[in-house]
């Protein structure tokens, strides 16, 4: 009975009721009939008396619903998607939503925005296009508008203090293309990409002093500049993890070439960036042992500067994650990550972790001594390639920080 | 069939009121029906019916999607609390048996089967005309790479490939997997190796790819292209596949291991009490079949001596040997894609709780997945996501399946693994070996659980033979008993004549057993066994006498009140 009360099919209630009555009436009927002497015979009366009430199949409502669901999501019906990304890092929780639309087989167009508590807020069109060419290479434009409101900056160097945070804001018009090779290749990873831009900076608000109250364009380089990038980058490296989104085993191994060139001549740099992730499989990779290490180091060109606003920085959480977003800046910086991730089952993991960061101004300091560090635990729900919620606990020396994150750490 | 009362439609979920009605008429019915039972013989002239009709047009039958969502999520949440009913399956004959059916089709251990017919397994015509393929549309079924193609004979095939880091894998797995269920009796798609040559291949004028953005459009080269970049490539540019015959007829989508089709008039017993569906869990566990989704069954509408009916295959078993393309993850096989126990176990821990599948040692091979027979046991073996079939087993059905898996000989274990053709020669005698250890723990687990008496016959004198299914796992029994009763088939009532012993497996009669052609006699046997007292539980056999001797006419293994699910055997 209780087989019958949870599996299908479902037909009327009036159906149900009169089949059971002409069930029960058939049964000792059946018993007296000249045909039933047979075990053949009782089986096919069996079948003639289903046949009377044959119907066609009525899924339950919760079946409905996950079907439609499941229909929506890989059908291409998908059109509006919610948005957590915040314009800029350091915005805090970010509500927003976008409009997805397939243009041809595969491109997408995705009209997206997001807004933060802060006041952070972020409007822009995508397309991309994974096949462009007819081969597996991918391509993306983007192009959009946005504002952050109290970007904390709290001085040059490692040995700067959390009570010294000021904050700017900035408006930026924006606009990118870039190619990806790589799914062309089964490890190898080429990609290149331009951005032109434009920075406004403006007073910042929220409750640290105003960045232009507490510096001068002397004391700090690009103080009030307002400059335009036309930023090239290119990457070269090695993937062999399963996802960059979620992976258990697998490494990447990377560099990244940026050419920040500013038409004014005056804030124009380059940019290397040196980044390796090995994920270790333990016991069958219910653990895995992962590690990330980042090396930035930015130069500026022949009499130009780096404007503090884009020097290398350490802190936030996916980086020191103990430690306030663009908590330390300076021209290099190092960043070293190790996890301890345990699989509690395919959906979910824990990891502890540690953290060590700093920031130099000579890349000859790049190196172990006097690393900020912090060590906390996290809980990450993601699926096979992907993390779209991860929760970290970290502390550092200077508090304790709650992380959310709608993607993984690294 | 051993109940063949009305079949009785299930009720709505939609109101409490509506419920009640419906059992209190349900329990009625079953009352009206127990007292129907006494007024109708035990057996009929026809036990044991050795095929299951269908009497009925099915052409009603209308195609069905069943989602993968949601059956993934019911079976993950709901179905994992699914309380078995401890009932014996209702499809199976008077004797115990399962008779042939659209479902299932009775081969090893029921008839001889040689290792040419285990080759052929279900192939009924020629391997695919290769020298030139037609592509139609992507392939349709299963994850691994693969479309649909029509041969030089314009046959039309299902094309799946291996991943390059796992050659042979996926293609091998599914043509052996596909030989074994043939033989187990399931309905099985034609499958076959063949090669896939780019350079001979055309791609239909109207053939068409449904789009990420969900829009049927042209399938073009470049489609072509992007498969075979997935795909495991041989040396001379063709490519290694497994080609699956299109079945023939409507296809009406995948079966639920639970509850009946409302439009086929043949489909009568739920399909969690169908045994060949509940032996699944001891089938899948021997072959390693993880993927037990309805995504992976299909039901046609075939016209059969005139008439539609519906026919039930098992159609991709390829997620099978450790492989699911590549191997599969390490905790497949052993834990539910989601579990609350080791989801707790290792949170708490911090993973420090072992499961078992973290520390069992494997043989690798790039053309196998995690497949051994070293540290296997079929009780814990699990599927990806249970099915109420699943949950049904019980200890009888369990034997009846490790009795079929212990009818497949080292031989027809080779037969079946060789048609692989697996290049690693290693790689196969390992394929082999771990089946052939596989099946003997099947059989040393399953089959000393309970009463393993079976075949027993009568002869013109009334002496009792049988055989003992465990011997070889287990020490003989010191003494089997046959409780011997004159059996009133038209009442239901027997009548104790006397006890009889042997420590062998003949036993001899009591001086007054019937003569008369048509006298049933009903024989409990049991067997005392210090290792095993499950065994005192006897059998219960019927024979008719008729004119030339006795026949079988009734077993039964387990009674339903008598009962104990099959987790209860364990490893010895």
């Amino acid at each position: 009975m209780q087989t019958w009360l949870r599996v299908r099919p479902r037909p009327t209630a009036l159906a149900v009721l009169s089949t059971l009555v002409i069930a029960c009436l058939a049964a000792p009927a059946a018993a007296q009939q000249p045909d039933t002497t047979t075990r053949t015979s009782l089986i096919e009366q069996a079948q003639a008396e289903k046949a009377a009430v044959l119907q066609p199949y009525k899924p339950t409502a919760a079946e409905k619903y996950l079907d439609y669901a499941e229909a929506y999501l890989t059908s291409g019906k998908l059109h509006w998607h919610p948005y957590f990304t915040s314009a800029y890092a350091g915005g805090g929780f970010t509500l927003g939503a976008g409009y997805l639309q397939h243009v041809g087989s595969y491109n997408v167009l995705n009209l997206r925005g997001s807004l933060t508590f802060s006041g952070y807020k972020r409007v822009e069109a995508a397309f991309t296009a994974p096949r462009a060419f007819g081969k597996q290479i991918g391509l993306s434009f983007l192009g959009g508008w946005r504002e952050a409101t109290q970007v904390g900056f709290y001085g040059i160097g490692t040995s700067t203090e959390k009570d010294s945070r000021a904050n700017y804001g900035f408006q930026q018009p924006y606009g990118s293309a870039a190619i990806d090779l790589s799914p062309a290749f089964r490890v190898l990873v080429l990609r290149g990409g331009f951005e032109a831009s434009q920075w406004e900076q403006g007073p910042g608000s929220g409750s640290a002093p105003s960045v232009e109250t507490v510096y001068t364009p002397a004391t700090l380089p690009g103080l009030g500049a307002k400059p335009t990038y036309l930023h090239s980058q290119g990457t070269v490296g090695i993937d062999w993890r399963p996802s960059p989104g979620y992976a258990r085993r697998g490494g990447f191994y990377g560099v990244t070439v940026h050419d920040f060139a500013d038409p004014d001549k005056a804030y124009g740099f380059t940019q290397m960036d040196y980044e390796a992730i090995q994920h270790i499989p333990v016991l069958r990779e219910a653990w895995v042992l992962s590690f990330h290490g980042l090396v930035e180091t930015s130069s500026p060109k022949s009499n130009e500067q780096v404007p503090f606003f884009m020097l290398p920085s350490v802190g936030g959480g996916s980086e020191l994650r103990g430690f306030s977003t663009w908590r330390f800046r300076d021209r290099n910086s190092l960043l070293l990550q190790a996890e301890w991730r345990i699989m509690v089952n395919r959906f979910i993991d824990t990891a502890v972790f540690v953290d060590g960061g700093k920031v130099t101004a000579h890349r000859s300091d790049l190196n172990l001594d006097a690393l900020k560090t912090d060590g906390g635990f996290g809980i990450r729900f993601h699926g096979p390639l992907a993390t779209p919620l991860r929760i970290d606990v970290a502390k550092g020396n200077e508090g304790i920080v709650l992380v959310f994150s709608a993607t993984g750490v690294f | 069939m051993s109940a063949p009362l009305p079949r009785i439609p299930r009720p709505p979920k939609s109101s409490l009121g509506l419920r009640f009605g419906v059992l209190s008429a349900v329990l009625f019915c079953v009352l009206v029906s127990v007292r129907v039972a006494t007024e109708t013989p035990r057996f009929y002239s026809d036990d044991p019916i050795g095929k299951e009709p269908d009497s009925r047009d099915a052409s009603g039958a209308k195609p069905w999607d069943i989602g993968l969502m949601y059956e993934l999520a019911e079976n993950l949440f709901v179905t994992v609390n699914y309380k078995p009913s401890n009932t014996r399956a209702r499809n199976i004959n008077t004797i115990d048996e399962v008779p042939d059916s659209s479902w299932f089709t009775n081969r090893v251990g029921s008839t001889p089967v040689s290792a040419a017919d285990i080759a052929r397994g279900p192939e009924l015509g020629k391997p695919p005309a290769n020298e030139k393929w037609v592509i139609l549309r992507e392939k349709s079924a299963g994850a691994n790479p693969g479309f649909t193609a029509k041969d030089a004979n314009g046959d039309t095939w299902f094309l799946g490939f291996d991943y390059p880091e796992n050659p042979e894998a996926a293609t091998s797995s599914v043509v052996v997997a596909t030989k074994l269920a043939w033989a187990m009796g399931y309905n099985q798609v034609e499958t076959f190796l063949t090669t896939f040559d780019p350079k001979r291949a055309e791609i239909d004028p109207n053939a068409t790819v449904r789009r990420p953005s969900g829009k049927r459009t042209p399938f073009t080269r470049a489609d072509l292209n992007a498969v075979l970049d997935k795909v495991a490539r041989n040396a001379d540019g063709t490519y290694r596949a497994a080609a699956g015959r299109a079945l023939s007829g409507t296809i009406l989508g995948g079966f639920r291991y639970e509850g009946t089709r409302p439009d086929d008039p043949n489909d009568i017993v739920p399909h969690e009490h169908r045994r060949e569906l509940r032996a699944l869990r001891v089938f899948g566990a021997w072959i390693d079949l993880t993927d037990l989704k309805a995504g992976n069954t299909l039901d046609t509408l075939v016209t059969e001596n005139g008439r539609s009916v519906v026919r039930h295959y098992l159609q991709d078993v390829g997620a099978t040997f450790g492989t699911d393309n590549g191997p599969h993850e390490w905790d497949i096989g052993w834990e539910y894609l989601f579990e609350k126990g080791p989801t707790r176990r290792r949170l708490l821990s911090f993973g420090f709780a072992l499961s078992p599948w973290q520390t069992v040692p494997y043989t690798e091979y790039s053309s196998l997945g995690l497949f051994e027979g070293d540290v296997f046991n079929p009780t814990t073996w699990k599927p990806q996501s249970p099915t109420t079939a699943y949950m049904e087993l019980r200890a009888d059905d369990a034997f009846w399946a490790a009795r079929r898996v212990m009818a497949f000989s080292d031989d027809l274990i080779r037969a079946a693994v060789h048609i692989g053709q697996y290049s690693d020669s290693k790689a196969e005698r390992h394929l082999t070996e771990v089946l052939i250890k596989r099946r003997d723990v099947i059989g040393r687990t399953y089959l000393s659980a309970i009463n393993p008496v079976v075949s027993p016959q009568l002869d013109a004198a009334g002496v009792l033979t049988f055989d003992n299914a465990a011997a070889g796992f287990a020490d003989p029994p010191t003494e089997y008993r046959a409780a011997w009763s004159l059996f009133d088939n038209a009442t239901g009532t027997a009548k104790p004549i006397a006890d009889t012993r042997s420590a062998t497996t003949t036993i001899q009669p009591p001086r007054d057993l019937p003569t008369a052609a048509g006298a049933f006699v009903e024989i409990d046997i049991s067997a005392e066994s210090a290792g095993h007292p499950s065994w005192r539980q006897p059998i219960r056999t019927f024979f008719r006498r008729t004119g030339s001797g006795w026949k079988l006419v009734g077993l039964v293994r387990l009674p339903d009140d008598l009962s104990r699910p099959a987790s209860a055997a364990r490893v010895p």
